[in-house]
């Protein structure tokens, strides 16, 4: 009996290590495949951690899709690397009628899409008109095409489209050009739950610089260069972007050479990697803004009051005096990490557009303390605010669950408003809940946040009047303004720089509404946070920052890394390798754990024989 | 964790005790096989509506969410509300009819919820089903050994580190070997992988990537498991001590019958029975180990879901999983019944 | 009413309600000392307790602001110093004093949601088990329903409903927690409902409820103060996993919250050990704490397993 246990141990060991044998053996770098003497395809790999939902551009919402549909398709024009002013794209030029009516855009000549069909001024045309007279389709565009009433192309290098009145977004329309011979089989009904992936050697048709040519859901997306591309083809041959779950894998992942950008790092994780070899960190300035929002007097859009706001936020001294009580610098450096003290709606980086106040909010507790003694709230003897009905000034304040940022700054925040005699009750809700008690008027404070355009016109929207609520069968529904600010100047210049076309007068005119929304304070502009990515500078160089030098490296308004990125060193390949093996052990298989690993899996086996030996003895006296 | 684990294991079978009386033509194991189905499938109703009706309770606007930084146009949003606003009746019979409709909407996936769910089924059921499969098996060697042996060594070394193991929550314990042995610290080498199920790249069908796939899938199932081997090393020790203490055992032991022999023959079968319907029925104990798990390792299966649905809230998303766990719960717990009837005489009377 | 016998004192005769006292606190001192003898019960109960005081002083051992993100002065993710013993959090906060506090909402909670759950469960399991018939048949389907629906995934469904509080989390886990008290009263019930005397106090005129009250609940009480002590357990790793998933106040400190504090913030990846270990060991002490205090509780109340 024990001889024969023993031999199947034995037996049972060797089949094991055999079994682990050929991983270490024929294991294979994942990364590119080691140069040989003939030119090696350059491929450039980016890490992202929120894959893209749809790659329908009439379907997907998460901002890494963009990337995709620019990559794939064109628009006629595109926001510059040096300062967003729009440039040339698929329209070399453009022109609009002395009446203002129209729009004319000339077509480059000869482009053909990835299949080799031509590329015209019909598709563009195609394209527009199936979100002006779409249903569907008009979700994600019709913003762009509300003024648009028709597009035509008279000619195979001409498009014109005609609007209801002057327009100035009609420089920076970003509609995507798509190919007519694919699309128009897909009608009304079907492009909801198409899904544009491509299958093997089917590619999805597009003129980007890239073509896509694999998927894999939650994986990887996967392009090829475009050889048809107009500017030329693209020193990248392949790009992939890898999903990754979490932001920490991603930077893991760019240490071992397994991705070559990282984008949207945590700011620790980001401290972590700085200084390291080949690797380059970039500290991007970003297009987003924190605030906190005040209910500056919650209404319908016609007017009609709703809610139970605090009637003492309706004082501009109040909502004042609260702006001078928030410390920003204090919360760049401990919440945000990297960026920039707040002040206007206008992010910086929108250089032409931005207003720096003259009168900036600087941290002033004494002004803030001196601002509500003016309105009437001052202090009694335990140091808490009291009106003038004798009640203590109370503000609800809500932070987003979703936001660990969101949370401490509320924290931060109810902190700093105590301390000048304001009782503060927080409450942490979902964006959800946050988003309905905005409409229903229901808050006093929030914090949030925005990502704005280059075209200022959806962000300066959200300050009107009639983006207030809306009601519906009983039930009030919110509207883009979440603070309910209201002003007649503010208006008039809204519907003032909608219709203006010419850029110098319309970025003063965007300039005084600034600071209209400045003065009167509906939001306290907390910081501009900056956007924090990585790429491996060992392997890639000639990344494009847009703004030059400032902006984010990648996933940008426009595709300008994408065709300029080159290989770091002159000898094709060589680079991708040689960081490829220093990167040491990757997360496969390394040959001596497996070792490691048949030696434990014997020792188990050995140590379940032993048990199981015991008892047989037992039941051998039986 | 729905009931504590006691030194009292046995589960309280009152379930056979009434209504087995008339006979009515059908063998009793059928009728205790269909008022076991009969009586999931009410639960399963009650889930379905419970589901529907705490859902509509949420507060919150989803298409506000939906398009707020987005440019869309007024009257779209007024379209997408309205197509959302049906009256409660129609919403509740649509969703009873079918809830696995494909047409239900994930907000944060922008796709449909089943098709997430099904793409995710298969890393949960193997994450947790090697992890039951091991701890079941090492759990009750464990738990027979300390029961035979109690009060020797083994017993309490065995009985102290299955309770320190019960005690430890389990995303905790993941943690700590992902410190460990996944990021490595200057006492333990950081060798596995610190997520996800397989090495970006490397294609899951080949051998490699079955490799690569077991090697991502240590940390996780080791976490798993000890947590598992605990529980089931308890209640098959509290088991086997009750039975051992049955009448019938002395009886055996006074009539000259050898202890392993009447370990062997009786002790243990009618042992493993409540263990083995324990361990069905505390299914939910195994999901909750999976939802939290799967967050520490970025496990792509159901539970790193669950836990991705509650960013927003994800309405449609929570819903559909909780009543997947919920059916799968229930599918279990009719197993477990069947198992007892197949495996216990007693119960069919 | 006095005895007297030539040469004793007068001697009195010990009314029935002395006699009940007395027999009660024999009784009483008879389980402590047999507690007392059940080592491990013990130092569950002295670790118990090490908490607990250490969770009464927290305020004066550690002033509120330490644990206030705005006043935080240590740098942030940094390893054990001499200023801060068990290091610091993202936000530059010491993590000893997040525990220290941490351990005031773990163990409150942990004790309301099960104060609530055995409140639920004991009137649930007493009523099912002694009703027959219909009433006890639909409570029993009603226990049995709940315990079916796996707990983790209701309890994020009601936490979601419900919103991210304290009270909220003691609710949620109250509610799904009181089916195994429930199931435990219920078969104690019906285990004693049929003993003899409950017939004669019926046919002496005695109403269900005081039945119920006043000799079945006695009965009922030992296994369920044994029980409540594991759920209290129980409790505390449930409050634990839901503020990791996030669900629990954000603001407020519990161990479970600290860990999704430490697991957000990218405590792993940077390899930030005194970020990760200390909350669960707290955890992990409770709970073995509570466990061990039950069982011996159990072994009290119940004989057949003295020894088990």
């Amino acid at each position: 009996m024990r001889s024969t246990s023993w031999r199947s141990v034995a037996a049972v060991a060797a089949a094991a290590s055999l079994l682990l044998l050929p991983a270490s053996i024929g294991y294979a770098d994942e990364s590119p495949s080691p140069a040989l003497i003939s030119a090696e395809p350059t491929a450039f790999t980016v890490g992202i951690t929120d894959d893209v939902d749809s790659l329908n551009p009439f379907t997907g919402i998460v901002s890494t899709a963009y990337e995709m549909y620019q990559l794939m398709y064109p628009s006629l024009t595109s926001p510059s690397a040096e300062d967003f002013s729009p440039v040339p794209d698929l329209a070399e030029s453009w022109e609009e009628s002395d009446d203002q009516s129209t729009w004319t855009y000339k077509i480059r000549e000869g482009l053909k899409w990835s299949d080799g069909e031509p590329l015209t001024a019909k598709d563009a045309a195609y394209s527009f008109n199936r979100v002006i007279n779409g249903n569907y389709e008009q979700t994600n565009y019709g913003g762009y095409v509300a003024n648009v009433t028709k597009a035509e192309a008279p000619d195979d290098t001409t498009l014109v489209l005609t609007v209801k009145e002057p327009t100035p977004l009609m420089e920076n329309l970003a509609v995507y050009i798509l190919p007519e011979h694919i699309w128009k089989d897909i009608d009304g009904k079907a492009v909801r739950s198409y899904e544009n992936e491509p299958t093997p050697g089917n590619p999805i048709v597009g003129a980007g610089p890239f073509v896509l040519t694999e998927r894999q859901k939650g994986q990887f997306i996967r392009f090829e260069a475009n050889p048809n591309y107009y500017k030329g083809k693209p020193s990248i041959d392949e790009l992939t972007f890898r999903v990754y779950k979490n932001a920490d894998a991603v930077a893991q992942a760019l240490r071992k050479g397994e991705v070559d950008f990282a984008d949207e790092m945590q700011a620790n994780v980001f401290d972590a990697i700085q200084g390291e070899e080949g690797i380059t960190t970039v500290n991007a300035e970003y297009y987003g803004f924190n605030e906190i929002g005040m209910n500056y007097g919650a209404a319908l859009a016609d007017g009609t009051p709703i809610g139970d706001g605090n009637p003492a936020l309706e004082d501009v001294r109040v909502r004042q005096a609260i702006n001078h009580a928030i410390d920003r610098q204090t919360l760049v450096d401990k919440v945000a990490k990297y960026g920039t003290p707040g002040s206007t709606i206008i992010p910086p980086i929108y250089s032409t557009l931005h207003l720096e106040p003259a009168n900036p909010f600087t941290y002033d507790p004494a002004k803030a303390g001196a601002l509500l003694d003016e309105a009437g709230y001052t202090l009694n003897s335990d140091g808490k605010r009291v009106g003038p009905d004798g009640e203590p000034l109370t503000l609800r304040l809500l932070g987003r669950q979703e936001s660990q940022t969101s949370q401490q700054t509320v924290q931060f925040v109810a902190g700093w408003l105590e301390e000048i005699g304001i009782t503060i009750d927080t409450k942490i809700v979902s964006e959800d809940t946050l988003i309905e008690l905005n409409g229903e008027g229901r808050f006093d404070l929030f914090e949030w946040g925005w990502v704005v355009e280059p075209d200022p016109d959806y962000q300066l929207s959200t300050f009107t009047c009639a983006q207030r609520s809306s009601e519906e069968d009983g039930t009030i529904y919110a509207g883009l303004s979440d603070s309910h600010f209201c002003n007649e100047e503010y208006d008039a210049l809204y519907a003032q720089q909608a219709v203006e076309t010419d850029a110098a007068k319309r970025a003063d005119i965007v300039k005084q509404m600034q600071q209209i929304v400045y003065d009167e304070a509906p939001y306290a502009v907390t910081f501009y946070y900056d956007l924090l990515q990585a790429y491996r500078s060992d392997r890639f160089a000639n990344f494009v920052q847009q703004p030059t030098d400032r902006g984010p490296a990648l996933f940008q308004f426009g595709t300008w890394s994408y065709e300029s990125i080159t290989p770091a060193s002159a000898e094709d390949g060589d680079s991708t390798t040689a960081s490829g093996s220093e990167s040491g052990s990757d997360s496969g298989l390394n040959p001596a754990l497996v070792a490691g690993l048949a030696a434990v899996a014997v020792a188990l086996v050995a140590g379940v024989v032993l048990v199981t030996r015991r008892r047989a003895s037992d039941e051998d006296t039986e | 964790m729905d009931q504590p684990v006691s030194t009292s294991a046995a589960p309280v079978q009152d379930g056979a005790a009434d209504g087995a009386g008339q006979s009515s033509g059908m063998s009793p194991g059928t009728r205790y096989a269909a008022r076991s189905i009969g009586s999931g499938v009410a639960t399963l109703f009650f889930v379905v509506v419970f589901n529907f009706f705490l859902f509509r309770m949420l507060p919150g606007d989803p298409i506000g969410l939906y398009t707020r930084g987005r440019n869309v146009p007024p009257e779209q949003i007024a379209k997408l509300r309205a197509e959302l606003d049906k009256p409660i009746l129609e919403q509740f019979l649509t969703y009873v009819a079918n809830p696995f409709s494909s047409t239900i909407n994930s907000a944060r996936f922008n796709r449909p919820v089943w098709e997430l769910i099904f793409e995710r089924v298969g890393a949960t059921l193997l994450l947790v089903g090697t992890a039951i499969l091991i701890a079941s098996i090492v759990g009750t060697l464990i738990g027979i050994r300390a029961a035979w042996k109690r009060g020797e060594t083994f017993d309490s070394v065995s009985s102290a580190v299955t309770l320190t193991l019960y005690a430890m929550p389990e995303f905790w314990l993941g943690m700590i070997l992902l410190i460990m042995f996944g990021v490595g610290t200057a006492i333990t080498p950081g060798v596995f992988p610190i997520g996800g199920i397989i090495s970006p790249g490397v294609d899951p069908r080949s051998l490699e990537g079955i490799l690569n796939v077991a090697w991502h899938m240590v940390l996780p199932v080791t976490t798993l498991a000890a947590v598992y081997v605990a529980e089931y090393a308890l209640v098959m020790r509290a088991s086997l001590i009750d039975e051992m203490g049955q009448d019938y055992l002395t009886v055996a032991r006074a009539k000259g019958l050898k202890d392993k022999v009447v370990r062997r023959r009786h002790a243990v079968p009618n042992a493993i029975l409540p263990t083995v319907t324990l361990i069905f029925m505390n299914l939910g104990f195994v999901i909750s180990g999976a939802i939290t798990i799967e967050t520490v390792f970025s496990w792509p299966g159901l539970g790193l879901l669950t836990y991705d649905a509650l960013r927003g809230p994800d309405i449609a998303l929570l819903q559909a999983t909780f009543l997947l766990f919920s059916i799968g719960v229930i599918v279990a717990n009719i197993i477990a019944d069947l198992l007892y009837a197949v495996l216990d005489p007693r119960v069919r009377v | 009413m006095t005895m007297t016998r030539p040469g004793m004192d007068p001697v009195r005769t010990p009314t029935a309600k002395q006699v009940t006292r007395a027999r009660r606190r024999a009784s009483r001192s008879r389980s402590w000392r047999s507690f007392r003898s059940n080592r491990s019960g013990m130092v569950g109960l002295v670790v118990l307790l090490a908490f607990v005081v250490v969770a009464i002083l927290a305020p004066v051992l550690f002033p509120p602001s330490t644990i206030s993100v705005t006043q935080a002065t240590g740098e942030p993710m940094s390893p054990p110093t001499a200023g801060f013993p068990l290091g610091t959090d993202e936000s530059g906060r010491s993590i000893l004093a997040l525990i220290v506090w941490g351990a005031r909402i773990s163990l409150v909670v942990g004790l309301a949601a099960t104060v609530m759950s055995m409140l639920i469960g004991t009137v649930m399991g007493i009523m099912s088990g002694y009703f027959g018939g219909g009433l006890g048949l639909v409570l029993n389907r009603f226990t049995d329903w709940f315990l079916v629906i796996p707990f983790l995934p209701l309890a994020i469904v009601l936490a979601t409903v419900l919103g991210a509080s304290l009270i909220n989390i003691i609710v949620v886990i109250g509610i799904t927690s009181w089916p195994g008290t429930a199931r435990l009263v219920r078969s104690q019930t019906l285990s004693i409902g049929g003993r003899p005397y409950l017939e004669r106090a019926r046919a002496l005129g005695a109403g269900n409820i005081h039945l119920m009250r006043r000799h079945i609940l006695p009965n009922v009480m030992p296994l369920v103060l044994a029980n409540t002590t594991l759920m209290v357990a129980l409790a505390i790793l449930s409050e634990t996993t839901l503020s990791f998933l996030g669900l629990g106040d954000p603001l407020s400190p519990s161990w479970g919250s600290i860990l999704d504090g430490a697991f957000t913030s990218g405590a792993m990846t940077v390899g930030a050990w005194w970020y990760v270990l200390p909350p669960g060991l707290c955890v992990v002490a409770v709970v073995l704490a509570f466990t061990l205090i039950g069982r011996a509780l159990e072994d009290i109340a119940d004989p057949r397993r003295q020894g088990a």
